[in-house]
């Protein structure tokens, strides 16, 4: 597009961002998501599902604007509870826990949480001006992929898992195995056959993926912070400096600007954008530390390049709604509905028909990401004072949110259920020294690779050269088994077993 | 002493509730929020039709008419939701036809399509078609058919999964012109679309393909409705191509648990033609690609009843199993 053009189009989206009205469904959108960020379990989708209705009686202009903020709001947010807690409040803000939690642990919460907060505001930044010039072609480029890329890509995901774990390569790979298995739960998408159900019709659509985080994360966490003491003192002890140091910042740059370009172009792929976003983000920092044994630890490269990726990724997932009406995820889905509501029907035609509503929304965005910003770094000091609640009381008000959040997602009792029975299961992996992070990218990936997997099979006719013979997915099979030889070299291996005892 | 005086209040109230039961419930109806059950998560086609129609109840009525999404399950969970609801005019359903007409010839259901409810009316048939990719080369429903016939099994075509409606689109098409297409199943309309777009499928036919077809990305072929897509003038209907008894399009439906009082249910009926004639509720439907059939609630029954039928045949006939 041209440069004029482009001014025109965001002048014309300022005037509509920027009347009294919609400023006000901006600001509380963000506020609310915030909210239901930093509440474990309580996600945007249930939010958004809940204001759907509300929404009917806004011009679309200020419902959709207030949509958009409950999302990017619920992704500052959701790192808010991964730092302080351990509990990813997102898919994907689960490796921010891997680091962020531990720098809160050494009371360094307060650098971790603005330097989420900075590097967010700058991936958002820089998506929503990506959103602005280059939608179409970055649509275009989303297309190119076929069912056959999409799974030489999660092969690739699922590999990244791996090299993420600190502990040994043999544990990660079972943890991710049993994620794959645990995924395989619920109705196949090729028969329509169940599969371990148990005739259970809430199992039908397989675990919910929030139940199972908040099991194995966050009560397993309270578990484990109740059986010993010590560690339930640390995390409440010490607070030192609130602010990112001169050395936080300098470390952090370069994260965030990696961050945030894999984010953008991971975003616009359907399905795990988001998530695959912040994993491998947090994978390539590790690859190009000089210290990667440090990570785990609490680096705070290891919060700064996934904060600004899923960031940047939830903003670029906004790309394939708005020019092609395809949702690229859940919530995109209940942004779709928010339009079909008020009679506009998702779709190239909207950028032509609408460019009020269209261009609105993108300024609106940025706007959005600057009240973020803004409300969010104050409070950083009321959050990181969170930790100083006695854990008795902490401890209580996690369930009881984690327990109505749950019950809020589909008001079924049995999936509180299901966060009791994944509270044990975690408890016993973290006895067992296995990490949660790769067991959660099996299950979410684990399913994803398999429908792809068995949908390029259906279009090559059984043929299994197709993996190989399509470029994109034979480079992403090629790093994956690159990958993989790294992780198996002996020797590699063993140097990384000594790092990890030190 | 307070506790006591509410206690008291709630005996009277219970008493009078008692005695007055069966009368408030036919003349005074709705006095309450009434609930709609819809058997599927917000933001699909099911709330698109459906929140126009609480919101114009709620008006014409003076009470709110609130829409609950309780999805799952291909919309068993929320369909077995509804038929466990009391029957007692404030909890209705309102659905697409899957779950009562296609479901139960697939699958065991928690419930019974006929037994467990009875038919208010219908709040609107979708009018869509079968759409193709351009770079197949085909411009008309019989030059599919043609290409069809000369390349056996090349062309794909995306459906929201094994069993669904959708599928069932396909099956019927092969079933009544005898050509071999092969069929994808992906988890809903807009996963297929992703593609259909780039021609990696090469047909779909749901009706978030439309403002495809509108911008000239796809072709439209046919419409499988009675009528034509106001905005597709020069798209036929199958019947006009020649193919009868195939032109029955997904309906949605509002139905009330078994044994609802008559009277609520012809009141409910009543008011809803009455909504559906106004120009505002028709312009509200066509805009998600919707026309609303006046039916009484005996047609409405009768037309699941012949539905049920008509899908378990073809589900026969193109040997589709799920468990």
């Amino acid at each position: 597009m041209e440069l004029g053009g482009l001014f025109a189009n965001l002048s014309l989206g300022l005037s509509v961002a920027m009347t009294v009205q919609n400023l006000f469904w901006c600001l509380m959108g963000a506020v609310i998501g915030t909210a239901v960020g930093v509440l474990p379990g309580v996600g945007p989708t249930a939010t958004m599902a809940l204001l759907l209705p509300a929404t009917y009686f806004l011009p679309p202009e200020g419902a959709l604007i207030m949509l958009a903020g409950i999302y990017y709001g619920s992704q500052y947010g959701g790192s808010t509870t991964a730092i302080l807690v351990n509990l990813p409040g997102e898919a994907s803000s689960v490796v921010t826990t891997l680091d962020g939690h531990q720098m809160a642990l050494q009371g360094r919460a307060g650098p971790a949480l603005a330097i989420a907060a900075i590097g967010s505001f700058f991936a958002g930044t820089v998506a929503t001006l990506a959103i602005a010039m280059a939608a179409p072609p970055l649509t275009k480029l989303a297309q190119q992929f076929a069912p056959a890329d999409y799974f030489s890509l999660m092969a690739l995901g699922l590999v990244f898992a791996v090299v993420l774990a600190r502990g040994s390569a043999l544990k990660a790979f079972g943890m991710i195995f049993l994620g794959m298995l645990l995924g395989l739960v619920g109705t196949d998408v090729n028969t329509g056959n169940t599969r371990f159900t148990f005739d259970i019709s809430d199992l039908f659509d397989g675990l919910g993926f929030v139940p199972l985080v908040m099991g194995i994360f966050g009560i397993a966490e309270i578990m484990h912070n109740l059986a010993d003491p010590q560690r339930r003192d640390l995390a409440t002890a010490k607070i030192s400096g609130l602010f990112p140091t001169m050395a936080d910042i300098k470390r952090s740059i370069a994260p965030i600007l990696r961050g945030t370009a894999l984010g953008g172009l991971l975003g616009i792929l359907p399905g795990g954008g988001a998530v695959l976003a912040s994993f491998s983000a947090y994978t390539v920092e590790k690859k190009l530390s000089a210290t990667p044994e440090k990570f785990g630890t609490g680096m705070i490269e290891g919060v700064a390049a996934p904060e600004s990726a899923n960031n940047a990724a939830a903003q670029t997932s906004f790309i394939p709604m708005l020019t092609l009406g395809i949702p690229s995820n859940a919530v995109m889905a209940m942004m779709i509905g928010g339009m079909m509501i008020h009679g506009i029907i998702p779709g190239p035609q909207v950028m032509e028909q609408r460019p009020g509503l269209f261009w609105g929304m993108i300024v609106s965005m940025w706007l959005g990401n600057l009240m973020l910003v803004v409300l969010n770094l104050p409070l950083i000091g009321i959050w990181v004072r969170m930790l100083l609640v006695p854990y008795r009381l902490l401890a209580i008000a996690i369930l009881f949110f984690c327990c109505i959040g749950v019950y809020s997602l589909n008001n079924s009792a049995n999936e509180v259920l299901i966060i009791a029975l994944f509270g044990v299961i975690g408890y016993l992996l973290m006895k067992l020294d296995c990490e949660p992070a790769p067991l959660l990218l099996g299950f979410l990936l684990g399913p994803m690779m398999e429908v792809y997997m068995r949908r390029a099979m259906l279009l090559s006719r059984g043929d299994p050269w197709v993996f190989l013979q399509r470029p994109l997915s034979l480079t992403f099979l090629a790093i994956a088994v690159l990958l993989m030889v790294f992780i198996l070299l002996p020797n590699i291996r063993r140097a990384r077993e000594t790092a990890f005892q030190e | 002493m307070r506790r006591r005086v509410f206690l008291g209040l709630a005996g009277a109230t219970l008493a009078m509730g008692f005695s007055t039961h069966a009368l408030a419930q036919t003349e005074a109806w709705p006095q309450r929020t009434v609930k709609l059950l819809l058997p599927y998560a917000p933001g699909g086609a099911t709330d698109a039709i459906g929140r126009p129609w609480a919101d114009k109840l709620s008006q014409a009525f003076g009470q709110q008419f609130v829409v609950e999404n309780r999805g799952g399950a291909s919309g068993m969970i929320g369909t077995e939701a509804a038929a466990k609801s009391a029957p007692d005019g404030y909890t209705f359903l309102l659905t697409p036809n899957a779950p009562l007409a296609v479901l139960p010839s697939l699958r065991k259901t928690p419930y019974d399509p006929v037994k467990s409810f009875d038919a208010v009316g219908r709040v609107g048939d979708v009018i869509n078609g079968f759409v193709i990719h351009p770079s197949v080369g085909v411009k008309t429903f019989n030059e599919m058919v043609e290409y069809a016939k000369k390349n056996p099994g090349k062309l794909t075509y995306g459906s929201s999964g094994n069993g669904t409606s959708t599928h069932l689109r396909l099956e019927m098409l092969k079933y009544k012109t005898g050509i071999d297409i092969l069929h994808i199943p992906y988890r809903g309309g807009a996963d297929t679309l992703n593609d259909v777009l780039p021609g990696t499928v090469h047909m779909m036919n749901e009706p978030v393909s439309l403002a495809h077809a509108k911008a000239g990305k796809l072709i439209l072929l046919n419409v499988n409705a009675q009528v034509r897509h106001p905005d597709f003038p020069d798209v036929p209907t199958l019947t006009e191509l020649g193919i009868t008894g195939a032109d029955v399009p997904i309906w949605f439906s509002i139905f009330a648990p078994a044994g609802t009082p008559k009277d609520i249910i012809a009141k409910l009926n009543a008011k809803m033609i009455e909504i559906a004639k106004t120009d505002d509720m028709k312009a509200k439907m066509i805009a998600v690609n919707a026309v609303v059939p006046l039916q009484s609630p005996e047609d409405m029954a009768k037309h699941l009843l012949a539905d049920i039928k008509a899908n378990a045949e073809l589900i026969k006939a193109a040997n589709i199993t799920i468990e």
